[in-house]
């Protein structure tokens, strides 16, 4: 695997590692994770798409809020797709990468899907919820996390159409080179947290 | 890599990264839970086993389970704990499990509301790190019952075609036609809905449609049509009324003795459903499951509806529009069930009753409305509403873009309707009536007329209140009041074939024949298939000597229907009058094979066979 396990597997030096490990992950936005793409390989989503825009959306496959996001969260990577790199994240540490193969098909999204059972991502992207939104840019720097766009306010709070668009309006502002200040909308939704 | 150390390293990269991870996050709560207080007298820590599971058994795992409406299973310590954050929230707030009414001096059957001690368990449990606790204090698995909830039901019906439910959108409204399986009166002691996926389904409504008005709007036969509301009318008198509700999670209601609902030959059923899209297309396809029982209906109970759609007109804006209506009860009921109704501006919804004695009772009381989880809420013991009683409701809507449920952005003027973006101040009350010994009238009628004269007070062109009071007056023999509010209901909806028939039949009864002529042909033009109205205009023209037209109508009725005595027997009398008594026997003959009772045709008959 990566070029940070052989640190790991010794026992006696684990703790010092992971100790730099954390480190590295509050301080730096753009480390290399150690998330997985779907044949279990490491996967970086910022080295796959170098100098772009990467657009990281966590769900999860028994999360109803995600789940009534998937068109809209397709739409919103097909209609980006030449300015922004948009990758599904799965979060959890049980959703095999069978159940998600699955989960990708039922719902039609033929956007690409990473998971991120360490919680990497989630981390880098200050990730709370499922359905929940990280912008970067193209220097990799985290500009927007949180809610995909305003349909719901709470639980059983929904609109019948969103009225405001957060995370299109941030790939937008990303994309165009606007420099923003990290900003933050709430999700509603699952809890990442409950992952762990 | 072996497996042992990267589950090792993975368990412990989480509880080191932790720490910082909560520092910048700020959550105090969850730091400060690491190490739980274990003095001697502080209380024992919140475990599942012990205190979450008895909560979770009772009042979620019935819908969060494989196959059910809930998004996610509830069963087993590792569920919970994978949703632990979200129960708390959703519980805290009291979204889940879903229950709209304040709990009152009145309680529900199958109350689905978690007491505060309850809740603030939950929270405890999750801010103290989630505990699995003692294996020996978990209580058992409640016991499902899978499949059908009451067993084998004696009928399945399958809907015909299945809906498609679009992957996105906004809510759905489809309704399912299901023809009757009977081919005589039966009697229904339950009927269970199986509305599909149950994901999908928010809930759904089963309609006795005994003229089948719902097929109409069908395209093609089996087809089903949208529609969020459904108006179902009847052309007899007919107020048995029971409530046939489902929503996840809800067990199938026995009626009990003597309360079996009548499913007559040629009923349709219709289902209402309210779907939600699930991100991915779907298709619908509801069975319903009914049950018949041999004891026929000796208790009658009818549905009362407070309304006032007429006062509903919202201006864009209005944070709280108060919609009200009241009705005082003409005689003694208990009352079964309550039903409030509202669209998506609903708000506060509350009905009262205040009895003869002056004191007051709250009904039921809705202080955050939410459509998406309306029910029929049943109360467990009936309540005694003595004559005299006044039923209130008063309805509160919040048409701002406070209301984020509001579907007009911005918000515009709302008035009553059908449609998702339309209101409703609908109050549903299933009441049994009780007999008195100083009525002489069945009391179900006398709450009908009094229901029908509170709609004409509240709005005198009301078609519908019209009809019903001109019904029941003709039922009771009062054809002259019976008349005028016929000619009421007519002039609101001159072309209604319904209206125009039961009106022809009136004039008929009232001697007025030729007057009966245009009401029941301009019945026929709306629907020509129309047999009653066929039936009677053939008895029209024979009373006025015009056999050749009678007896066209009766030739065209029992095409419609040949299985009616009635139809035979006049139609041979028709050919008899026009001179045709060979086709006459034939028609007699067929209607004492059809009924051989049929005192008529056998008169009739034995004067053609043996002529003085």
């Amino acid at each position: 695997m990566g070029e940070r396990l052989p640190t790991l597997r010794l026992f006696s030096r684990f703790v010092v590692a992971i100790v730099l490990l954390c480190t590295a992950l509050v301080v730096s936005t753009n480390s290399q994770g150690l998330a997985i793409d779907l044949a279990g390989k490491p996967f970086d989503p910022f080295r796959a798409a170098p100098g772009k825009v990467v657009v990281l959306i966590f769900v999860r496959t028994d999360c109803p809020i995600s789940n009534r996001y998937a068109p809209m969260i397709q739409q919103l990577g097909n209609d980006r797709v030449d300015r922004a790199a948009f990758f599904l994240v799965y979060p959890s540490r049980k959703e095999t990468a069978e159940a998600i193969r699955r989960h990708l098909k039922e719902f039609g999204y033929t956007l690409a899907a990473i998971r991120d059972p360490q919680h990497i991502l989630v981390k880098q992207s200050a990730a709370q919820i499922t359905p929940e939104a990280a912008v970067f840019n193209a220097k990799g720097q985290l500009v927007y996390h949180g809610r995909i766009d305003n349909l719901y306010e709470d639980f059983g709070h929904a609109r019948k159409q969103a009225t405001t668009h957060e995370l299109a309006d941030a790939v937008e502002a990303a994309t165009a080179g606007k420099s923003l200040s990290a900003s933050a909308t709430p999700a509603v939704g699952c809890y990442i947290s409950d992952l762990e | 890599m072996t497996v042992g150390p990267e589950k090792l390293v993975r368990r412990l990269l989480v509880l080191a990264c932790f720490m910082p991870l909560a520092l910048t996050v700020g959550n105090r709560t969850i730091a400060k839970q690491e190490t739980p207080p274990q003095s001697a007298g502080a209380p024992p820590p919140i475990t599942f086993n012990r205190d979450i599971a008895p909560i979770l058994f009772r009042t979620c795992a019935r819908c969060h389970r494989p196959g059910e409406a809930g998004p996610f299973s509830l069963l087993t310590y590792a569920d919970a704990k994978s949703h632990a954050r979200q129960i708390a929230a959703v519980t805290k707030r009291r979204f889940m499990p879903p229950w709209l009414p304040e709990p009152g001096q009145l309680k529900f059957a199958d109350e689905l509301r978690l007491s505060d001690n309850e809740i603030a368990r939950i929270q405890a449990w999750v801010e103290q790190g989630t505990v699995e606790g003692n294996p020996s204090d978990l209580p058992s698995m409640p016991k499902f019952v899978e499949g059908w909830q009451l067993g084998k039901p004696d009928v399945v019906l399958k809907a015909t075609n299945s809906y498609a439910l679009p992957a996105s959108g906004s809510d759905n409204y489809w309704n399912f036609v299901f023809r009757a399986p009977v081919d005589r009166t039966r009697w229904l002691k339950a009927m269970e809905i199986r509305p599909g996926d149950k994901r999908l389904v928010h809930h759904a409504n089963v309609l006795v449609d005994r003229q089948q008005n719902g097929r109409r709007q069908e395209q093609e036969p089996g087809d089903g049509f949208g529609g969020m509301e459904l108006t179902i009318e009847s052309e007899v008198f007919d107020p048995d009324s029971h409530f046939l509700f489902w929503k996840p999670g809800s067990i199938p209601y026995v009626e009990p003795d003597g309360m079996a609902l009548r499913l007559d030959k040629d009923t349709d059923l219709i289902l209402n459903t309210h779907l939600q899209p699930s991100g991915k297309p779907e298709t619908i396809q509801p069975t319903l499951g009914l049950y018949f029982t041999d004891k026929p209906a000796t208790l009658h109970p009818i549905l009362l509806q407070l309304e006032n759609d007429r006062m509903l007109d919202i201006p864009a804006g209005d944070k709280h529009f108060v919609v009200t209506d009241e009705f005082t009860l003409p005689v003694d009921v208990d009352l079964l069930a309550i039903y409030p109704h509202a669209h998506y501006l609903g708000k506060d919804l509350q009905a009262h009753a205040k009895f003869p004695d002056g004191r007051s009772e709250t009904l039921i009381h809705i202080p955050d409305w939410n459509l998406s989880w309306q029910a029929v809420y049943r109360y467990s013991q009936p309540v005694k509403l003595p004559k005299g009683t006044t039923i209130s409701m008063n309805f509160a809507y919040d048409n701002s873009d406070g209301n984020i449920r509001n579907p007009n952005d911005p918000p515009q003027r709302v008035v009553a309707g059908n449609r998702a973006v339309d209101e409703m101040a609908h109050l549903w009350l299933q009441v049994l009536p009780q007999n008195s010994p100083q009525e002489k009238d069945d009391p179900r009628i006398l709450i009908i007329e009094a229901m029908s004269r509170h709609k004409l007070r509240k709005n005198p062109e009301d078609f519908e209140a019209h009809y019903n009071l001109a019904a029941l007056l003709m039922g009771r023999g009062e054809i002259s009041e019976a008349l005028a509010h016929f000619t009421q209901a007519n002039r609101i909806k001159p072309n209604e074939a319904t209206v125009n028939n039961a009106f022809g039949a009136a004039l008929l009864a009232a001697g007025r024949t030729e007057e009966s002529v245009p009401h029941l042909t301009a019945a026929l033009n709306a629907r020509p298939n129309y047999f009653d109205a066929r039936y009677n205009l053939g008895n029209a023209l024979a009373s006025l000597g015009d056999f050749r037209g009678a007896l066209a109508q009766f030739q065209a009725a029992v095409r419609i229907n040949p299985e009616d005595a009635n139809a035979e027997a006049n139609l041979g009398s028709a050919f008899a009058e026009t001179g045709d008594l060979k086709q006459a026997k034939l028609h007699y003959e067929r209607a004492l094979h059809l009924n051989p009772n049929h005192e008529l045709a056998r008169e009739n008959l034995q004067q053609i066979n043996s002529p003085h």
